[in-house]
Formats: C-alpha cells, structure tokens, sequence
C-alpha cells in the first residue's frame, strides 16, 4: 500500500511538472514538485526511503525531457543525502526548516544537473542565467515545499489507517 | 529517532544509486539506446496528453469564475444568466483563437510549399534549463530527430528526439539552439541563440550598415541547419560594440511558447 502511494505521488508529481508547472513560470523558472514531494518523504519517511523515490520520481522526469534517461534522477540524490544529515537530528520539523530543505536540494539539484548536462554534452545553459534561475526555482520550490511536506503527511496517515493487506 | 548504522547505510544507498543512475544515463544515450529511450519515452505520452487537455479544461473554468467573482457585485437575478453567457464567450473565444491559429497554420503550410505533419504539444520539460516540447506525433507519422519543427507564425525548434507516438522538439529558447538568421531591412548576417527569457542574437558587423529594432529576423540558409525564410522574430533592441566584431541583440520570438498547442513538423527537410 505504502509503495502504491509513493508511486501514485510520485508519478502525479512528475506528470503535473512537464504539464502544468511551466504555466507557473516566473522570471523563468518554474516549481519542481517532483523535487517538492521528496523533499517532503525526506522528512516524514527518512533520507533512505527518500533516496529510492528521488530515483524514482527523476526517472520519470527523465522520460519527460530530452536527452539521456538518468540526470533528473542523479540530481535529485545530492540533496535528499546532505539534508539527511539535518534531518536525522531533528524530531520536530517546522515550515522553515522543510523550506530550507527544499532551497538546499534546489541548489545541489541544479548544480548536479548542469555539470552532468557538460559530462552527457547535452544543453547546458550560459552560467549566469543557470544562477539566476536556480535561485528564483530555490525561492519557489522553498515556498512550495512545507505544503508538500504537509500533503506527504497527510497520505502517510491515511496509508498507515489503511487495512494492510499482505 | 535513527539508529546509528543508518547514516553508513545511507551512505551506501546513496553510493551506489549514484552510480546506477550515472551508469544508466551514459548507456541510454549511446545511439544504440535511441530506439529504447524513445519507446520508454513514448509510454508517457497517451497520460502527458489526457492531462495537458485536462489542464486546458481547467483553465477555461478558471476563467469562468474569474469572471465571476468580479460579478459580484451585480444583482442576484442577472447572475445566472451572466454566467451562462461569460462561459460561452470565454468559449467562443478559445474557439475563435484556435480557429485563427489553424488557419495561419494551413496558411503557412500552403504557401511555404513544404510537406508538414501537424502535432499537438502534450508537455514541457520538467526543468528551466532545457527548453523542450513533447509532440504527440513520432515515427509513426513520419517524424524523425532533426526535423524543423514551426508554427503558424515561423520557426520554433527542432526534432530532438523521436517514438514510435511522440517526440521530443527542442525549442528555440533552448539554450543548445542555434539558427543562422538575416535581418529583412538590413540584411545583416547572424546568429541566434536560446535564452531563458528571450532570444539573443550575435550580429556580425558590416561597414556603413547596423541594425535597427523593428527589423525581422528571418533563418538564411546558411549551413543547411534550417529552410531559408522561415520567420524567427523581431529585434527588440541592439547592443552596438564597437570592441567587438559582432553586435548583440535581442529579439522577441513571434512564439510564445507558454501558449503554443500545435505545432507542425516540416517532414521534407532534414538539416545537411
């Protein structure tokens, strides 16, 4: 039951990003709810469950986008492991620090998809406007993310108050 | 609260997700993997399609309430009424502009003389940094990686990827994209290039002549990449370096990309 949820979010998320998210673009970038979802598995179901889900989520994403099938999903690893570190040490989590969260995954997530993009020799984007974009996509994934959070919270309870079938 | 072995095996997980990842991704874009990749991408284009005309669906009713709450204000009696009758216009009106799009599109497939597949765009690229489309048309139709794909009014991109009932078009705000271009007034040689919100373009300088806004920029020919004449846009404004061997400008896209829902692939020409 857990898996199907995590799937159904997942594969949600990631066909709601190469649909829906661009109309939300500003300055060019738009959010990252597949990178948003993780975020919000991170905190509720631990960095090694959220790692197996950014793999699976950022395969999706890449049979959404051109090029090689793998860099959305090794981009979003990074930051699900570095954030581990803050999680595992941290009970309680508020709006803020998921927020953070979600700022510091963007970064690495766009860092890590860049310098992959140059390894792979796919499109790789002048150095300036990546900055600006990962900035103005941290900014929005950071405002998107405790709701993420929240909403993961939420599927959890009702999969927990599901009858587990073997 | 974690027990302590969990950061090693965090650790790991991450390691060799890493390198399964990285491993996947090299094979997959040997040329060898095309086939496979475009299939697997392919698979996702039926769901990509129900939910980008479910999101179209969606906005017509946005608009409905939009127009709605600022109704507000009017009497109770004319409400319904005014409803029934906003939702036709907004209807009409999303017919009307489809409609005037199809036209300049069969406009254009007329008059440019090329043969052309028309495709209707079923999703975007998850990130900001590549600027592609996802087309529900592939192999199947005869659409092939490397095809000019344009719309009704000019040039916006180029087949990267093709399945058997999809394709991948990379745009022209790509920032991989490159289209060699002449200014209609000028006749000054260039090229231009993707950006994340514009289009800019590397004039190449010539004595007594400079560019001005307002001029079109229009694909040359040169170095087979594209059809010669296809429009591309308009300068908006030009950046005159006299250091420089070359002008910069930037030009405003007769696309809009956010609001592009087909498109056609010209499948007569492939790049030299």
């Amino acid at each position: 039951m857990r898996r199907v949820a995590g799937l159904g979010l997942m594969s949600a998320a990631a066909l709601a990003q190469a649909t829906w998210a661009p109309r939300f673009e500003v300055g060019g970038a738009f959010p990252n709810l597949v990178l948003a979802a993780v975020v919000g598995l991170s905190w509720t179901l631990g960095t090694r469950s959220a790692l197996v889900w950014a793999v699976a989520g950022g395969l999706l994403l890449d049979l959404t986008s051109s090029g090689p099938i793998g860099p959305h999903a090794l981009a979003l690893l990074p930051g699900v492991y570095v954030s581990g570190f803050w999680i595992r040490n941290l009970e309680h989590p508020n709006a803020v620090h998921v927020a953070l969260t979600a700022a510091v995954c963007t970064v690495l997530y766009s860092a890590v998809l860049v310098l992959a993009d140059d390894l792979l020799g796919t499109a790789l984007p002048a150095p300036g406007a990546a900055v600006q974009l990962t900035i103005a996509a941290a900014i929005y994934n950071a405002v998107l993310a405790p709701f993420a959070y929240e909403l993961v919270r939420r599927l959890q309870s009702l999969v927990r108050a599901a009858p587990q079938t073997s | 609260m974690q027990g302590a072995r969990a950061p090693s095996r965090a650790t790991g997980l991450f390691v060799v997700l890493c390198a399964a990842t990285l491993l996947l991704a090299m094979l997959s874009q040997q040329p060898w993997a095309a086939g496979a990749r475009g299939m697997a991408k392919s698979a996702l284009a039926p769901v990509e399609s129900a939910m980008t005309s479910f999101a179209a669906h969606v906005d017509r009713v946005a608009a409905v309430l939009g127009d709605v709450s600022s109704l507000r204000a009017e009497n109770q009696r004319l409400r319904a009424a005014d409803e029934q009758l906003r939702r036709q216009i907004v209807e009409l009106q999303a017919s009307a502009k489809e409609n005037a799009a199809l036209r300049q599109a069969l406009n254009f497939q007329k008059s440019s003389g090329h043969r052309m597949v028309a495709a209707n765009v079923i999703g975007r690229g998850p990130d900001g940094f590549s600027r592609t489309m996802e087309i529900d048309r592939g192999t199947a139709d005869g659409v092939q990686p490397g095809m000019v794909v344009a719309t009704g009014a000019g040039l916006f991109g180029r087949v990267r990827e093709s399945g058997p009932h999809a394709a991948i078009v990379q745009t022209l705000g790509d920032p991989q994209s490159r289209v060699n271009v002449y200014l209609s007034t000028s006749n000054l040689q260039g090229t231009l290039f993707g950006g994340p919100t514009s289009l800019q373009m590397e004039i190449q300088h010539m004595l007594g002549v400079s560019a001005s806004n307002g001029e079109w920029a229009i694909t040359s020919g040169v170095g087979g990449g594209y059809p010669r004449g296809l429009v591309v846009g308009e300068v908006a404004s030009v950046m005159h370096r006299d250091t420089s061997t070359t002008d910069q400008a930037q030009v405003a896209w007769v696309n809009d990309p956010a609001s592009t829902t087909f498109v056609l692939v010209i499948t007569d020409f492939l790049p030299s």
